[in-house]
């Protein structure tokens, strides 16, 4: 097999050399909405970020997609992920859908992959700090929650 | 009771017994003892077929009981989850309920005062007349302004003219009865509303409320200004009547105490002919 005939490679081969580069995942990208949070996915970064309020009404519709990506990233890749996010309010199913995504990057970290979460809130929102203490509670991978700093 | 048996041979010295018989040179003629070697040998593959299904039947078990344990756990788990969800879930709902009451209090508020604002005060007039209509009892309206309230902003200020709205509001509210009410209508326009009250005890009030003003202690600076004063119209809001007929009867009174000299109070009865 000669090496620079591409077209000779067997798909198979192709398609691990493409994960190992994080070029098989899709960035993610939705817009805010009135009651959906913006989300940012970027696979070559490793991170992902959310910023808004979260009370969709098809919570699974909109969540799906946002756990499939994290799950789909942790399995095929080794590099670290970073969340990044500016969450206010949520609904019962969205916080149901995080719980799913730390429990994702819970079990990342102790396969040993890189993992960490920053949760920022707005100063004048310190409920929102006490919120994601809760989050935090069973996480042992990195876990920050900050005020956010005006750019 | 059960007879005490005498101690007998464990199950293992029995056969190594037979053995070592069947093993004797002296009973090799013996005639029972092909039977007996016969017998040993269907009781060592009973004895091992036995051994099997225990060790079977115990891996069986175990299993199950590693399953058991496994879905016990993950019962455990997933309850303290569900526990979790609530919990974060209730402190989401928390901070919305206090959202919606400091919404609320905003909404009906004036902030400078402390006092209802314009809406509250529609809310109550609409609700104490309504209330009135109902049992029957009468209620009185009262509309007050701060006379040359203007001056005051003009000569020293806005923030000084804002400290006199606050002590002008303190002192109406300290000078009602606990079931009389009052808001601020805007600018330096109050309104009093008087449930309960016949013309005479409205009368008393509203000239205890002027009374109040007129005494004051003048802010720093203001000294040698005249005394802060109010008008005051006063009218009986007839049965079933909107609030916006009864506020421009008193309007009206407000404007003839004005003019004729501030520092008063004007009443009127339902028929606007009957002025005192």
């Amino acid at each position: 097999m000669t090496a620079n005939c591409s077209a000779c490679v067997p798909s198979s081969d192709m398609a691990t050399a493409a994960q190992a580069e994080g070029v098989e995942m899709q960035t993610l990208q939705r817009e805010k909405s009135q009651s959906t949070p913006e989300v940012h996915a970027d696979p070559q970064a490793g991170r992902l970020a959310m910023a808004g309020d979260s009370y969709p009404e098809n919570s699974y519709e909109f969540f799906h997609e946002i756990v499939t990506w994290v799950e789909t990233y942790l399995r095929d890749t080794d590099q670290p992920l970073h969340l990044e996010l500016r969450l206010a309010y949520l609904n019962t199913s969205s916080v149901r859908a995080m719980l799913d995504i730390f429990d994702l990057l819970q079990a990342a970290h102790e396969e040993g992959q890189g993992v960490s979460v920053d949760w920022l809130y707005h100063p004048r929102n310190e409920r929102v700090a006490d919120l994601a203490e809760e989050f935090r509670e069973d996480c042992t991978f990195p876990f920050e929650i900050k005020p956010d700093q005006p750019e | 009771m059960r007879p005490s048996r005498p101690r007998t041979y464990s199950e293992d010295e029995f056969i190594r017994d037979i053995e070592r018989q069947l093993a004797d040179p002296r009973l090799a003629e013996n005639e029972l003892r092909p039977a007996l070697k016969g017998l040993l040998e269907i009781c060592a593959t009973q004895r091992e077929q036995l051994e099997r299904v225990i060790r079977i039947s115990d891996g069986f078990q175990s299993m199950a009981l590693t399953e058991q344990r496994s879905l016990a756990e993950e019962c455990e788990r997933h309850l303290r989850r569900l526990e979790k969800l609530t919990r974060i879930s209730d402190r989401y709902q928390d901070s919305l309920r206090d959202l919606k009451m400091a919404l609320e209090e905003a909404a009906l508020q004036d902030p400078l005062t402390g006092l209802g604002n314009r809406r509250q005060l529609t809310e109550q007039m609409s609700a104490e007349i309504d209330r009135a209509t109902r049992k029957g009892t009468s209620l009185n309206l009262a509309l007050l302004d701060i006379d040359r309230f203007k001056t005051v902003n003009d000569t020293h200020g806005h923030e000084v003219g804002d400290q006199l709205l606050c002590l002008i509001a303190d002192t109406i509210r300290d000078n009602l009865r606990e079931y009389d009410t009052c808001g601020r209508w805007g600018g330096e326009e109050f309104v009093v509303l008087l449930p309960d009250t016949d013309r005479e005890q409205a009368a008393t009030v509203c000239e205890r409320v002027r009374h109040g003003i007129e005494t004051i202690e003048p802010l720093p600076g203001m000294e040698e200004d005249r005394p802060i004063t109010a008008s005051i119209g006063i009218t009986a809001v007839q049965p079933g009547e909107a609030w916006s007929l009864a506020l421009k009867r008193a309007d009206d009174l407000l404007l003839k105490a004005k003019q004729s000299g501030r520092n008063q109070l004007l009443f009127a009865d339902a028929d606007a002919g009957n002025t005192s």
